[in-house]
């Protein structure tokens, strides 16, 4: 029969037996396994254990105690044995490098058109000032693009326009201003929208596209003046360019706005002081613009004692050509990816 | 339209005299924008005005003349030789190129010239022809100043010439007829700089013949059509070139000189803007001169000596009932001035702009004379013109007049007064104008204002000048006023807004353009017309719209000669361009109208209605893949669908889109194509671009291409959140063996028609092709997600649900369980 230093002998002798049976182990399994062979219900210090039995009484608790003690230096020998594992895994995972140089893996890739990011974001200034989208076809009748709009047929402005015929009545809308007169004709004031889209004229050089994109604005309220057109011209300007641009109102005639004014802004490019793209006047055109003639209003049978109104046009190619330099207006039209990436 | 600085100045006194820039600053800002200015003595420098003091025959040459020539009177004398046959005699000045002169050269660029030795003899420099100025193309002499030319020896030869001159391009307006002669531009800067007009010298005294004057009757038949017909009549005239100060000038604005007596008349014209015309007198037979509409299907032979075939709406000038020309567009052949003309009928008149301007389009006859009729001429300027003209006439012509002016005037206006309120003034310019300087505007303009106070306010009744015909509205003269104060002096504001915004619905383009960009495909706009031929290389049957597109009656070119009818010919054209750009790699995407004619089977019908114009989206891919290192794999039929799908997902939402294969699309391959179900409506479809149509439009390679009918999807209501599950899911897998030809679709349709309420989720793990399944045989691998948004499922809940529809699949497909 053990005595009990026999049995605290034994239970020491384990212990060390355990530093040595997990020194060369090196993965939790096998850690794990060595563990339980010791401390597991079938395990090394079980054994020990069934001989407490037998001891007197009074030996008991100082075998109880010495068993714990074991107990608890293993399971702290296994911690720490596992905590140097991880950290070498850790250490391992760390010294892994990659070419962090190398090509990004491709994703997304694709752009909008530069027009349709300038047309998106005219919109988006102008609905700050509450200016609703409109819009009407693009093949439309000779009567709301020229008539309605103070143009009769053999008025020598249809010269400023080169038109291009369906028939005699249908044309390609040669300016987006017959959607003035489809919202003025559908819609009581006040009014406020802005109309983008396509317009088509007879004309194909660097500057001019027989198809290009216009910008209508359009304002139809008691009390609207022309400097109220100048403020809200004004106001765009600053906000497309995101700078503190001025504009200039020139006197100009469009049959459908009186008093007609050419816009001109402030050379973005050399901020007035002349360069090429302004002809080194400082100023650069950007559309026109006025207050609705009576005549437009007597049209659309709104009361042009009671209301004013005024309305703009200005064209997007213009507007991208100014803040993005394209130089030549073909490139918008041709679905040529070099050009279309690049925006 | 073209003026001259010198020009304007002649006929204003300007309180300060401002340079041609500040004049041209000055008509922009008043609305007659300047296009352009050009130094008219700009072309050479160094040439001199200088006299013939001796002339010489040189030594070696009988064609060669020394000459002799001083710069100033008592200096020395230089010794030029000189090829030309009209060398003048001693005192006559001539025009020195000196050594070091630069002239151009005929194509451009300039050269600068040295002494050289002539036959034996050094020349410093030349005596210079007009050509060798680049003046005109006379070489037949050298240029010799008219004897009482006043110019100072040793002055630039541009002061001789009239060349010391700017030219001013101006965009005059379509409704300012007014300024399409010298004295409306002065008109303008007189108002904008202040000053006064002067008029041109209009005295006829000294030049009326004594004796008789000439009999003569003037008929207007239509007073709207000829408000007013001026004739008068010069005798004794003899034709030859112009003065060269007046050829100058005509040169200067764009017309070629061609003699004295046509001169005179467009030199009025440019001056004044009164069209003028002159009539050789001895072909007027009948003494009666009328204007009247054209018989239907007269003849008149314009003086171009072309036969014009005239309708009723043409207004004729006549000599009694002979047409003798086209009123405001074309004189006759058979009167025209010619170099026998010694009488001249001149006739100064005005006629209906809208008759001018119809006769001149309907004859492709666009001359100075209608340019300005079309947009008004005033009536009152005829009789002043006729005088200023008949004076130069006599003057260049050493003619007379004969008798008085006969003058027809029907159509003579009462100037109306036009009723001005200050207060709207005030409201329509957004500023605090005062009356005085209201007043002090028009009266710049040469305006009458009187100040009234009726019971609307303060307010004018004021009375344009009879040139202003564009102004008759209480606005036109509010615009007057505002262009004079200027609009630079117009503060800016920011209107208030009194009524919210109305609301738009979301943009199904843009929404589509936003998603379809964010798969990484990029945005092309392209040209709303097309060729015939391109519009119809997608082969769509001739019964169907796209296939009868909308013709424009007067396109560009062949190749913008229809409206298209579909977006995808204009992107696979972009796709072969790419192609060439070297740039094989491709996913473009555009989003637009098409057009089509409303009602079907019509393509022969003239349009009279507007067409039906629905927003298609469509793209097409080509090429590889995007990859991250090397080329990427080939894109494939399912790239086209998943672009498809994105766009219709950014508008729906996440309602279910159906597949359904398809063979009926002439455009796509008949084995690879696909229509997209929504509801029970195709909105689109996608698929292999069918080989034939790929080498039609000369796309290298396969391509791969969706459309999609934008106005057929509907928005979608915003999305609403589903419970989060809270109980764990549990998966099953069958294995099939199919028919090959068995679409996968129908396959997810019978696993979701068991409306099982477990079913979670179903996915294809595998679709899988091998001889040795057997032939025509192919094998799939679905996963099914059972899932309850209440409890846990049982393995037993689980297996019988998907007892179940193993069992339909088995069953209804069919199909043999793996």
């Amino acid at each position: 029969m053990p005595t009990a230093q026999e049995l605290i002998a034994n239970l020491e002798r384990l212990g060390h037996e355990f530093v040595a049976v997990i020194q060369p182990l090196a993965d939790e399994q096998g850690i794990r396994a060595a563990q339980a062979g010791f401390l597991g219900k079938k395990g090394k210090l079980s054994e020990v254990m069934k001989e407490l039995g037998r001891l007197p009484a009074v030996d008991r608790p100082a075998v109880g105690a010495a068993a714990n003690a074991v107990k608890q230096r293993i399971e702290e020998q296994v911690a720490a044995r596992l905590g140097e594992l991880a950290d070498a895994v850790g250490k391992l995972d760390l010294a892994r490098t990659v070419d962090v140089t190398l090509p990004a893996r491709p994703a997304g890739g694709g752009h909008l058109h530069i027009l349709t990011q300038v047309r998106l974001e005219a919109v988006q200034i102008f609905a700050e000032l509450g200016f609703v989208v409109a819009d009407g076809p693009q093949i439309e009748t000779d009567w709301h693009t020229f008539e309605a709009l103070a143009i009769p047929k053999d008025h020598p402005a249809r010269d400023m326009q080169d038109t291009f015929y369906v028939s005699d009545e249908i044309v390609l809308r040669t300016h987006t201003s017959p959607v003035q007169v489809r919202t003025m004709l559908t819609q009581a004031p006040p009014i406020r929208i802005v109309a983008p889209g396509h317009v088509y004229r007879r004309d194909d050089d660097p500057t001019h596209s027989p198809m290009f994109t216009q910008l209508e604005g359009l304002a139809v309220d008691e009390g609207l003046s022309f400097a109220d057109l100048k403020g809200v011209l004004l106001h765009f300007v600053k906000r497309f360019f995101a700078r503190d641009l001025a504009i200039r109102l020139r006197p100009s005639y469009f049959p459908f706005v009186e008093p007609g004014a050419e816009v001109d802004m402030q050379c973005s490019f050399c901020m007035g002081s002349g360069c090429r793209v302004c002809k080194g006047t400082g100023w650069v055109e950007i559309g026109g613009s006025g207050m609705v003639d009576p005549e437009v209003f007597a049209h659309v049978k709104i009361d042009a004692e009671k209301y004013t109104g005024f309305a703009f046009g200005m064209g997007l190619e213009r507007m991208a050509m100014l803040r993005h330099g394209v130089n030549d207006i073909k490139y918008y039209y041709e679905g040529d990816l070099r050009f279309l990436e690049q925006f | 339209m073209k003026v001259l600085w010198s020009w304007l100045l002649e006929l204003c006194d300007l309180d300060k005299q401002p340079s041609p820039d500040e004049g041209a600053r000055a008509l922009t800002r008043g609305g007659l924008e300047i296009e352009g200015m050009t130094d008219l003595g700009a072309g050479f420098t160094g040439v001199v005005v200088v006299e013939v003091v001796a002339k010489a025959p040189h030594p070696q040459s009988d064609k060669l003349t020394l000459v002799d020539v001083i710069t100033e009177r008592g200096g020395a004398a230089t010794r030029v030789v000189c090829g030309a046959s009209n060398v003048p005699a001693p005192g006559r000045k001539v025009l020195w190129a000196q050594v070091g002169a630069t002239l151009p050269v005929a194509g451009g660029g300039t050269i600068t010239l040295g002494a050289k030795p002539v036959k034996g003899i050094v020349s410093p420099g030349m005596l210079c022809a007009e050509d060798e100025l680049g003046l005109g193309d006379a070489h037949d002499g050298i240029i010799v100043l008219d004897q009482e030319d006043r110019t100072a020896l040793g002055a630039p030869a541009q002061r001789a010439l009239g060349i010391d001159d700017w030219m001013l391009e101006i965009n005059a307006p379509a409704n300012r007829g007014d300024v399409l002669g010298h004295l409306g531009v002065a008109r303008e800067l007189v108002a904008v700089l202040g000053g006064k007009l002067v008029l041109p010298n209009l005295e006829l005294g000294e030049l009326m013949a004594p004796g008789e004057p000439p009999a003569l009757r003037v008929a207007i038949a239509d007073a709207a059509g000829c408000p007013r017909y001026t004739a008068r009549v010069i005798d004794g005239l003899r034709i030859g070139p112009s003065p060269r100060r007046i050829a100058q000038r005509l040169r200067s604005v764009g017309v070629r000189p061609i003699s004295n007596l046509v001169d005179a008349t467009n030199y009025v014209m440019f001056e004044l803007g009164q069209p003028l015309h002159a009539f050789d007198a001895a072909t007027l037979t009948t003494g009666t001169i009328g204007v009247s509409y054209a018989g239907d299907g007269e003849q008149l032979t314009t003086l171009d000596g072309t036969a014009r075939t005239l309708i009723p709406g043409d207004l004729v000038i006549r000599d009694g009932s002979r047409g003798v020309a086209l009123a405001g567009v074309m004189g006759g052949l058979d009167t025209e001035i010619t170099a026998r003309t010694t009488r001249v009928l001149l006739e100064s008149a005005s006629f209906l702009p809208v008759a001018v301007r119809r006769t001149a389009r309907r004859l492709g006859l666009h001359s100075e004379a209608s340019h300005r009729y079309e947009r008004g001429v005033d009536p009152e300027l005829a009789g002043m013109a006729s005088a200023r003209a008949a004076r130069l006439l006599c003057i260049v012509g050493g003619g007379k007049v004969v008798g008085g002016l006969f003058d027809a005037y029907p159509g003579k206006r009462v100037p109306a007064a036009i009723p001005v309120r200050l207060a709207r003034v005030q409201m329509v310019s957004g500023m605090a104008l005062d009356p005085a300087t209201c007043r002090d505007a028009l009266t710049r303009l040469g305006f009458g204002v009187t100040e009234t106070a009726g019971g609307g306010g303060p307010g004018f009744d004021v009375v344009p000048p009879s040139a202003r015909v564009d102004v008759s509205r209480e606005i036109d003269v509010i615009e007057e006023i505002l262009r004079l104060v200027g609009y630079e002096q117009v503060m800016p504001s920011l209107p208030a807004l009194r009524k919210a915004p109305g609301v738009r619905p979301a943009d199904r383009g843009d929404l589509a353009r936003a998603a379809l960009e964010a798969a990484g495909a990029s945005e092309a706009i392209t040209y709303a017309f097309q060729s015939v031929a391109r519009c119809l290389a997608l082969g769509v049957a001739g019964s169907d719209r796209r296939a009868q597109p909308i013709a424009l009656r007067n396109p560009m070119s062949a190749d913008q000669a229809v409206m298209r009818t579909q977006l995808l010919p204009n992107l696979l054209a972009a796709v072969t361009r790419n192609q060439s750009y070297g740039r094989p790699d491709i996913s473009l995407f555009e989003v637009g109208s098409v057009f089509l004619r409303r009602g079907e089977g019509m393509s022969e019908r003239p349009m009279h209605e507007l067409a039906d114009e629905p927003l298609w989206a469509a793209g097409v891919l080509a090429g590889r893949r995007p990859n991250q290192i090397g080329p990427g794999t080939p894109w494939d039929a399912f790239d086209a669908k998943a672009l498809a799908l994105v766009a219709i997902r950014a508008i729906v939402g996440d309602r279910p889109v159906l597949t359904r294969p398809t063979s009926a699309i002439p455009y796509l391959h008949p084995g690879v194509a696909g229509e997209l179900v929504l509801g029970r409506e195709v909105v689109g479809w996608f698929g292999e671009v069918h080989p034939e149509v790929r080498k039609r439009l000369g796309v290298d390679g396969a391509a791969f291409a969706f459309e999609l009918e934008l106005d057929k999807l509907p928005l979608a209501p915003p999305a609403q959140m589903q419970p989060i599950p809270r109980f764990p899911g549990s998966t099953r897998d069958v294995s099939l063996l199919l028919a090959a030809e068995l679409p996968a679709a129908r396959v997810a349709e019978v696993i979701e028609q068991v409306a099982e309420p477990l079913v979670h989720r179903v996915r294809l793990l595998e679709d899988y092709r091998d001889a040795k399944l057997g032939d025509g045989r192919k094998s799939m691998l679905w996963s099914i997600e059972y899932r309850s948004p209440d409890r846990t499922l049982t393995d037993a809940e689980v297996d019988k649900a998907h007892e179940v529809i193993v069992g339909r699949l088995v069953d209804n497909l069919p199909a043999q369980r793996r």
